[in-house]
């Protein structure tokens, strides 16, 4: 079951060019060939078009970790396509995963995860670092996302002088900078009280709205999953649920 | 990702945590810190042991001893055993074209010297007139103990430099006047200054003798009066030595040598013999010796180096444990497995590299306190700096690789998760 897409799927398919996001009945299994072989995605297929700010909705335990994993390129399906960009992730080798995350992922996670001892402007760069990217034109673009998440200021400071908040803009920041195809955001206001929360939310609103960014937002936080264009509930490993783009009149819907 | 980056990530890593970092470089500072040392000590003992060897006339040099046989009839010596004069010169005329000169120490006596009522202690070498050859010196003014002076027992004598100016003022002042030695013993004899040689004294010989004044003091006359003096044989030697002429295979003509004494003069000796040891057999062994302590402390250096590394792989792998979340954020951010990989063992190749500076630095510095105390001093050898760097890189990768590659396999979602 695992493998019988593999052959007839190497063609792009016409309709995965347009979408930055297109999954086909992914599948993801743990301990594949042991008795205790788990499926935790049971097929899902869903496309998310270029400029779509879409929230992925899940309790714990729904498989949304797993889901997110795969759109991240740190994982690939056991079995189905997911395409992003137009380019087939699931085929691709460790190297290949490296980057596509590198140029086409920008990771916001709730923990921040900045590196330690390491300046905000130094960790702005460090997608840029790993992309081959000159280090004046690093420094340069580091600059610039500065700006945009207004923490111009705070260039030089290391990761324990900021706070939570300001912590989570730089990470923003930096996932924005290799100009990647899709921000995947893992709960990014889970661990801000709702006032720096609401600030976060209101960067990718504005990231959104201003520079046309592909915004996936993962999260079990319904209220925060209401701003969004689109809400894809995901429960026990399949979708359960899918609004469409509310805003755009539905154009990333009826793909399922 | 440069190696610029790799290497200031690296020094940021250490800075972090000082006295770690500093306690996993000691074993390195330890390791190449003795490697260093023990080469730097051990050109200096070479060194020293080339003076020693070329004040004894160098390669040149050939003793001769008289020895037991392998199965001797009696094990101690008598007066018929001793090597004679008649001997010698017949050794001597038997080798015209290896023999340069014979050169002949018979001992030296303790004495005291009366200049104008003030004593001073002087030794006194019954020597040959080949012995100036062994005692590297010239002879500033004057002139050596002649065959002549040893033929007919003259009362001559070669003072220094330094005892003629502070005797008569002047080397060549020295030259005809007379000084009254009294001999340990109570033989008081008068003796003409006939050559005053130049006094010098190398490294680690004024190590030996302690005090250069005191040692000054060499009055050398010819063998052949001090053993009438004495009232020995004045013509028989337990030993003797010559220098050979330049060109002379030392090897094959100390064999020659050594069968002619025996089959010509020992044939009928039940428990004697002569015995030839030529200054490079002597070198040689020397240089074993000195071989086998290098590398007995070479080892032990080896052992603390690869304690130091395993120090390394062990400080190495608690860093990429601690710093497994940050691994996996570089993944997510889309290092390649060979970019963290490069990262760790630049790491561990920087703990090293300064450890191995560190290490070298202390070396000299204590290879030369060890120098100064032997009296010589030796410029670190540009070879062993560069081994040492290079050993300490190798260490580095090859203790860093293994913890380097766990990291770089690390999976990005579990090291992400990691708490």
């Amino acid at each position: 079951m695992m493998k019988k897409n593999k052959s007839k799927s190497t063609p792009v398919p016409t309709d995965a060019a347009e979408y930055v996001i297109s999954a086909r009945n992914i599948v993801k299994s743990f301990y594949v060939g042991t008795p205790n072989e788990l499926e935790i995605l049971h097929g899902m297929t869903f496309n998310v078009p270029r400029g779509e700010f879409v929230s992925i909705v899940g309790q714990s335990g729904s498989g949304k970790s797993t889901l997110m994993n795969i759109i991240g390129a740190l994982d690939r399906p056991t079995s189905g396509e997911y395409f992003l960009d137009g380019v087939d992730v699931s085929k691709a080798n460790d190297k290949e995963l490296s980057q596509i995350r590198n140029k086409q992922i920008g990771f916001v996670f709730q923990t921040f995860n900045l590196i330690a001892r390491t300046s905000a402007l130094k960790n702005i760069e460090l997608p840029m670092l790993y992309g081959g990217i000159p280090a004046r034109e690093r420094r340069e673009r580091a600059k610039e996302l500065l700006e945009i998440v207004e923490m111009s200021e705070r260039a030089g400071h290391m990761p324990n002088e900021l706070s939570g908040g300001q912590k989570q803009r730089i990470a923003i920041a930096r996932a924005m900078a290799n100009d990647p195809a899709i921000i995947l955001a893992d709960e990014p206001t889970g661990a801000l009280d709702s006032k720096t929360g609401r600030l976060v939310m209101d960067l990718f609103h504005k990231l959104h709205r201003e520079q046309g960014k592909t915004i996936v937002l993962i999260t079990h936080n319904n209220e925060l999953a209401e701003e969004t264009d689109r809400i894809i509930t995901i429960s026990d490993g399949n979708i359960i649920g899918d609004t469409g783009n509310r805003r755009a009149g539905g154009d990333g819907s009826g793909t399922v | 990702m440069g190696l610029f980056e790799n290497i200031s990530m690296a020094l940021a890593g250490l800075r972090a945590n000082k006295m770690r970092a500093f306690l996993t470089m000691l074993g390195i500072i330890i390791g190449i810190g003795s490697v260093i040392a023990i080469s730097t000590l051990g050109s200096i003992m070479e060194a020293s042991v080339m003076d020693i060897f070329n004040s004894q006339g160098g390669s040149n040099l050939m003793q001769f001893y008289v020895t037991m046989k392998s199965e001797p009839a009696r094990e101690y010596y008598l007066d018929e055993d001793l090597i004679t004069g008649e001997m010698i010169d017949a050794f001597e005329e038997r080798f015209p074209d290896e023999v340069e000169c014979v050169i002949i120490n018979n001992g030296s006596t303790g004495g005291t010297m009366n200049i104008r009522h003030k004593e001073y202690d002087v030794t006194v070498y019954a020597v040959s007139p080949g012995y100036i050859r062994q005692s590297m010196t010239t002879v500033e003014a004057g002139r050596y103990i002649s065959d002549r002076d040893c033929e007919e027992l003259r009362y001559t004598c070669v003072i220094s430099d330094k005892q003629a100016e502070k005797l008569f003022g002047s080397k060549r002042g020295a030259i005809g006047k007379r000084i009254t030695v009294t001999l340990t013993g109570g033989d008081m004899i008068d003796l003409t200054v006939v050559g005053v040689y130049k006094y010098q004294i190398s490294g680690i010989m004024s190590t030996m003798v302690g005090n250069i004044d005191d040692w000054n003091n060499e009055i050398y006359m010819p063998y052949t009066t001090m053993g009438r003096l004495q009232g020995a044989d004045t013509d028989t030697f337990f030993q003797f030595n010559i220098n050979t002429k330049t060109g002379t295979d030392a090897q094959k003509f100390a064999e020659k040598a050594e069968n002619y004494f025996n089959d010509t003069f020992y044939r009928d000796n039940d428990s004697m013999q002569v015995r030839c040891f030529t200054a490079e057999s002597q070198m040689a062994m020397i240089d074993e010796m000195l071989g086998i302590l290098q590398l007995a402390i070479s080892v032990i250096a080896g052992i603390s180096l690869l304690v130091g590394g395993i120090g390394v792989m062990n400080i190495m792998l608690v860093s990429v444990t601690e710093r497994t979340r940050e691994i996996g954020v570089r993944k997510a951010m889309g290092a390649p497995n060979s970019a963290i990989r490069t990262q760790f063992i630049v790491e561990s190749i920087i703990i090293c590299l300064i450890g191995g500076a560190v290490g070298i630095l202390t070396g000299i510095g204590m290879g030369n306190i060890a120098g100064l105390i032997v009296g010589t001093t030796a410029p670190p050898s540009l070879g062993s700096i560069l081994l040492a760097v290079g050993f300490s890189m190798a260490i580095g990768i090859f203790f860093g690789y293994y913890p380097a590659n766990r990291a770089a396999k690390l999976d990005p979602i579990e090291a992400l998760r990691y708490e």
